[in-house]
C-alpha cells in the first residue's frame, strides 16, 4: 500500500504529518479511507463539512486556508473531533486532545434494537495508519454487534464479541493492506459494550475501559487492562504506581497484524439499578482512573450539564483536555434506565426501560 | 498580470505562556510587464533644484541630467518638469503653456529638453512648494495609475520653516512616489529621507554631479519597469491580537507601521507602491493571547493585494510546545533582520549624536553598528564605517571615532544605513 498522503483536492503530495494540504490549505486526511466505508447504522456525526465550515471555538467562518477567519483556530477536521447520538441514552465523542498531531482515537455507536452497543479503538502513538486501523476497527466492531444476538444471552454476546473482535483484526488488515515490511505495523487497543437491559457485556484488548457507574451505589471497572501496569499490579506494585510509570502504559494484548491473538477477555455486569455504562480511552481515564472517582466526575458533570449522552460525553473529554489533554480522548456512554416492574406493551410482554430523569419531567 | 508569492520563515513554536510572534515574509512578484503596458499610464515628474547654491557644475550637470531623464521617459508618459528654489516653477510645459503635463512624443522631448537648458539658478530652498507643485500637476492626469517623481537638491531646506515641509509630506502622501537624490555635502539627510520614506522612494547621496545623469536615466528605468501600479500588503490578526509592527526589512529597513488604513476591523493595509520583477521582505510582529501547550493558532494572515484583490497569502502561525528543542530556535531570517534594523537605527543615532558632539554616545552606538555589521554579514556596512571610525575589536564592538573624517563618508554612511543584506542561504 502506498503511504504517501495527498491532498483530496489538488492532489498535492503532502509533507509528513502536515495537516492541511500546503498548495490549497484544505485539510489533509478527510474523509478518512475508513470513513468510507458504508455503514449499516446512521451515525449522526453534527460536524460533517456539508455548509460552510465553522469554528469550533468562536463560531466564525474557517477559510479556505483552514483557519477561522475571526479567531484564527485551526479547523479542525472530522477526525480529530466528533460525536455520535445513536439514540438520546446513547451518546460519546471522540477528540484528538491537545498535544498529539493525530486522532489515534476511534469510536463506533450503534443500537441493536433497545441494546446499546459502544466500541472504543485507540490507535497505537506514532505509528502511521494506527489512526486508520482504530476507526476501521471500531465500525467493523460495531456493525458485527449491532446485528444482535440470537437468545439475548450473556453466553451469546460474549461469542459474538469475539467474533466483532475477529471481524475488526480482518478490517484492519484490509485497511492497511500489506505490512511486512513494516517496522512498527499499525495497531489499536479494543474494547466494546454491550448494554442490553440491565446486562451489561464487555470484551476487550488493551488498555481501553469499560465502567459500570450507577447513580446509587459502587462503581467498578467492567474489564480488565492487558497492561504491564495490571501484571505490575499483580505482582503487588499500588495502583497509582504503576499507572504512572514508564512501562506501565504498554499493552499486552491488541488489534493489528502483529497481534498474537485477538480473542478479547469478556466480562459481565449485571446492574441493580440505573447508572452510566463508560467505555473511554486512557486519554480520558488517565486523569481519573479508579472508578467510584469517574464515577464522582460524572455525577459531577451531569449536574452542570444534564443528562444527554453526548453532551456529557462533551464534558468529559473538555475535562481531560483541561488536565492536559496528553493524549487523544474518547468517552462513549449508554445510559441504563431503572428497572420498571412489569410495564407490558401490548402482547410482547417485555418491560420497556423507563428513564428516570425523562420520567421525572 | 503580474505573480505574486509569499514565503513565510519564522519558527512557529512559542513556549508555554509566549504571546510574541515574528516572521519574515517574502513576496515576490513575476511577470509584472513594463509600466506602459499597465492600466492607466505612467506619470514622470522631474522636480531639478535651481536655488542660488546650485550655481556652477553643478546646475550645469543637474540640467544634463534631467535631459537624459527626458530622453528616457517612454513616449506617452505623461510627463513635466520643475524647478524648485524657495518658489516651485514649472519649467516645462512652459508656464505659461494652457497644460501643466503632456504626454511624451518626440516633438515634446526636445521641446523639454530646451526648456531644461533655460533653467538659471536663483533664490533659497523651500522643498514643501516644490511637493505642492508636483502634488497639483499630478492632480491634473487621476486617471493615471502610476504616479512618479525624482527629486534632486543640493542643499538644506533653509528658506521655510522645517514644520512646513513636514506638513506638505503628510498632504502628498499616497498620491505620487519620490525617490529623493542629494548633490555635493551640503544637505540634509534627514530632511530627504522623510519626504523618500514617506513617499516610498529611496534617498541616495550622488557624491560627483558627473553621476547625476547616470542615477536619473536608472531611476527612470526603474520607474518605467514597474508593472503593477500600486499594490498593498495586507496583514490579518486574529480577535484579541496586536499587530506589533510591520516593517520592510528588504532591499531596505521601513518600518511601515504606522501606515495602516483599515480593510476591516481585522485586518489592515500597508501602501507599498508600485511593484516590477522583485522581491521584498518584510518583518510582521504579533502579540497574541497565550494558549495551552499544544494548542495551534493562525496568528496572522500577510498578503498583497492589488486593486483590491489578493493575490497571494502567507500564513504565520503559532503552536504552543513544552519541548524546549522547538521552542528556544531562533529562526535565522528573524534573527538576520531584527539585527539589521537594529543597525540602521544604531548608525542614523550614533552618526546624529556624533553631529551633536556627543562622542561618547557616537562611540557607543556606531560600535554596536560594527559589531552588527559583522555579525549579520553586511560587508557593505563594514566599509562604510571603516571610513568614520577605527575599528579595534570588530566582535566586541570596540571602535574609536576618527578625526577629519570627510563630511561625504559620514552622509554616505546616513544614507546607506537602511540598506540591508539578505539572509544568506
Amino acid at each position: 500500500m502506498d503511504h504517501v498522503v495527498t491532498c483530496g483536492a489538488c492532489a498535492t503530495i503532502a509533507e509528513e504529518d502536515s495537516r492541511f494540504c500546503e498548495h490549497c490549505g484544505t485539510p489533509l486526511g478527510a474523509p478518512a479511507p475508513a470513513a468510507a466505508a458504508a455503514t449499516a447504522v446512521a451515525v449522526v456525526v453534527p460536524d460533517e463539512p456539508t455548509a460552510a465550515p465553522v469554528c469550533r471555538a468562536c463560531g466564525g467562518t474557517i477559510a479556505a486556508d483552514g483557519y477561522c477567519e475571526n479567531c484564527g483556530e485551526p479547523a479542525v477536521d472530522e477526525r480529530d473531533h466528533w460525536s455520535e447520538l445513536p439514540s438520546a441514552l446513547v451518546g460519546g465523542v471522540c477528540d484528538r486532545g491537545r498535544r498529539k498531531t493525530r486522532n489515534e482515537d476511534a469510536m463506533a455507536l450503534g443500537l441493536s434494537g433497545p441494546t446499546a452497543v459502544l466500541v472504543v479503538c485507540d490507535g497505537v502513538s506514532n505509528v502511521p495508519d494506527s489512526d486508520i486501523a482504530s476507526l476501521t476497527a471500531a465500525r467493523a466492531a460495531r456493525d458485527v454487534l449491532v446485528t444482535g444476538s440470537a437468545g439475548s444471552t450473556v453466553g451469546a454476546w460474549s461469542a459474538l464479541l469475539v467474533t466483532a473482535a475477529a471481524a475488526a483484526d480482518q478490517a484492519i488488515a484490509d485497511a492497511v493492506g500489506d505490512t511486512t515490511d513494516r517496522v512498527e505495523p499499525p495497531s489499536c487497543t479494543f474494547v466494546a459494550a454491550v448494554v442490553d437491559g440491565p446486562t451489561v457485556v464487555a470484551g476487550w484488548l488493551g488498555d481501553s475501559r469499560v465502567y459500570w457507574l450507577p447513580d446509587e451505589g459502587v462503581a467498578h471497572q467492567v474489564s480488565v487492562d492487558d497492561s504491564a501496569a495490571n501484571e505490575m499490579i499483580a505482582r503487588g506494585v499500588p495502583r497509582a504506581k504503576a499507572e504512572a510509570s514508564r512501562e506501565g502504559h504498554a499493552i499486552t494484548r491488541w488489534l493489528g497484524p502483529d497481534a498474537e491473538t485477538v480473542v478479547p477477555g469478556t466480562g459481565t455486569t449485571r446492574t441493580q439499578g440505573p447508572g452510566w455504562v463508560l467505555a473511554c480511552s486512557d486519554g480520558l481515564w488517565n486523569y481519573c482512573s479508579e472508578a467510584t472517582d469517574v464515577a464522582d466526575l460524572l455525577h459531577r458533570t451531569i449536574a452542570q450539564v444534564g443528562n444527554a449522552p453526548d453532551v456529557i460525553a462533551a464534558e468529559l473529554v473538555r475535562w481531560a483536555n483541561e488536565q492536559g489533554g496528553h493524549d487523544n480522548i474518547t468517552a462513549a456512554l449508554a445510559r441504563v434506565a431503572a428497572p420498571v416492574d412489569t410495564v407490558h406493551t401490548g402482547d410482547t410482554g417485555h418491560a420497556v426501560p423507563v428513564d428516570p430523569a425523562s420520567s421525572a419531567r | 498580470m503580474a505573480d505574486f508569492r509569499t514565503e513565510v520563515f519564522q519558527n512557529e513554536f512559542l513556549s508555554d505562556g509566549a504571546t510574541d510572534v515574528h516572521a519574515i515574509v517574502t513576496v515576490t512578484s513575476s511577470g509584472a510587464g513594463t509600466a506602459a503596458a499597465s492600466s492607466g499610464g505612467v506619470a514622470e515628474i522631474v522636480i531639478i533644484d535651481t536655488s542660488g547654491s546650485m550655481s556652477g557644475p553643478n546646475i550645469d550637470a543637474a540640467k544634463y541630467a534631467a535631459q537624459v531623464a527626458v530622453d528616457q521617459i517612454a513616449d506617452g508618459t505623461w510627463f513635466s518638469v520643475i524647478g524648485g528654489s524657495h518658489v516651485a516653477n514649472r519649467a516645462f510645459p512652459y508656464p505659461n503653456a494652457p497644460v501643466a503635463i503632456v504626454q511624451m512624443e518626440p516633438g515634446a522631448r526636445e521641446e523639454a529638453k530646451r526648456a531644461i537648458s533655460y533653467m538659471r539658478p536663483s533664490g533659497g530652498t523651500a522643498m514643501s512648494t516644490w511637493l505642492r507643485l508636483a502634488d497639483a500637476i499630478f492632480a491634473e492626469v487621476p486617471q493615471v495609475a502610476q504616479k512618479h517623481a525624482i527629486l534632486l537638491t543640493d542643499g538644506r531646506n533653509e528658506s521655510e520653516p522645517r514644520g512646513e515641509l513636514s506638513s506638505a509630506i503628510r498632504a502628498v502622501t499616497g498620491h505620487f512616489q519620490c525617490d529623493a537624490r542629494g548633490v555635493g555635502s551640503s544637505w540634509e539627510v534627514a530632511e530627504l529621507r522623510e519626504i523618500a520614506t514617506a513617499l516610498l522612494g529611496t534617498v541616495d547621496l550622488i557624491r560627483n554631479p558627473a553621476d547625476i545623469a547616470a542615477d536619473f536615466k536608472a531611476l527612470v528605468n526603474e520607474s518605467m519597469s514597474k508593472g503593477v501600479a500600486d499594490a498593498e500588503l495586507r496583514v490579518w490578526a486574529p480577535q484579541g491580537a496586536q499587530v506589533l509592527f510591520v516593517r520592510q526589512v528588504a532591499p531596505t529597513v521601513e518600518d511601515i507601521t504606522a501606515r495602516r488604513t483599515e480593510v476591516n476591523a481585522l485586518t489592515g493595509a500597508y501602501p507599498t507602491g508600485a511593484w516590477g520583477d522583485e522581491s521584498r521582505d518584510y518583518h510582521v510582529a504579533i502579540r497574541v493571547p497565550s494558549k495551552p501547550v499544544g494548542s495551534e493558532q493562525l496568528a496572522a494572515r500577510v498578503q498583497i493585494a492589488v486593486g483590491g484583490d489578493v493575490l497571494a497569502s502567507g500564513l504565520v502561525k503559532a503552536r504552543w510546545s513544552d519541548d524546549s528543542s522547538l521552542t528556544a530556535r531562533i529562526n535565522p531570517e528573524v534573527a538576520h533582520y531584527t539585527g539589521q534594523a537594529e543597525l540602521a537605527s544604531v548608525i542614523q543615532e550614533g552618526l546624529a549624536a556624533k553631529a551633536s558632539g556627543d562622542e561618547a554616545t557616537a562611540t557607543v552606538k556606531l560600535g554596536r553598528a560594527v559589531q552588527l555589521a559583522a555579525e549579520t554579514g553586511n560587508e557593505e556596512a563594514t566599509s562604510r564605517l571603516r571610513r568614520v571610525v577605527e575599528i579595534d575589536d570588530e566582535e566586541q564592538g570596540t571602535v574609536r571615532l576618527k578625526r577629519n573624517t570627510d563630511k561625504l563618508d559620514e552622509m554616505a554612511l546616513d544614507t546607506a544605513s537602511t540598506k540591508t543584506t539578505r539572509v544568506r542561504r
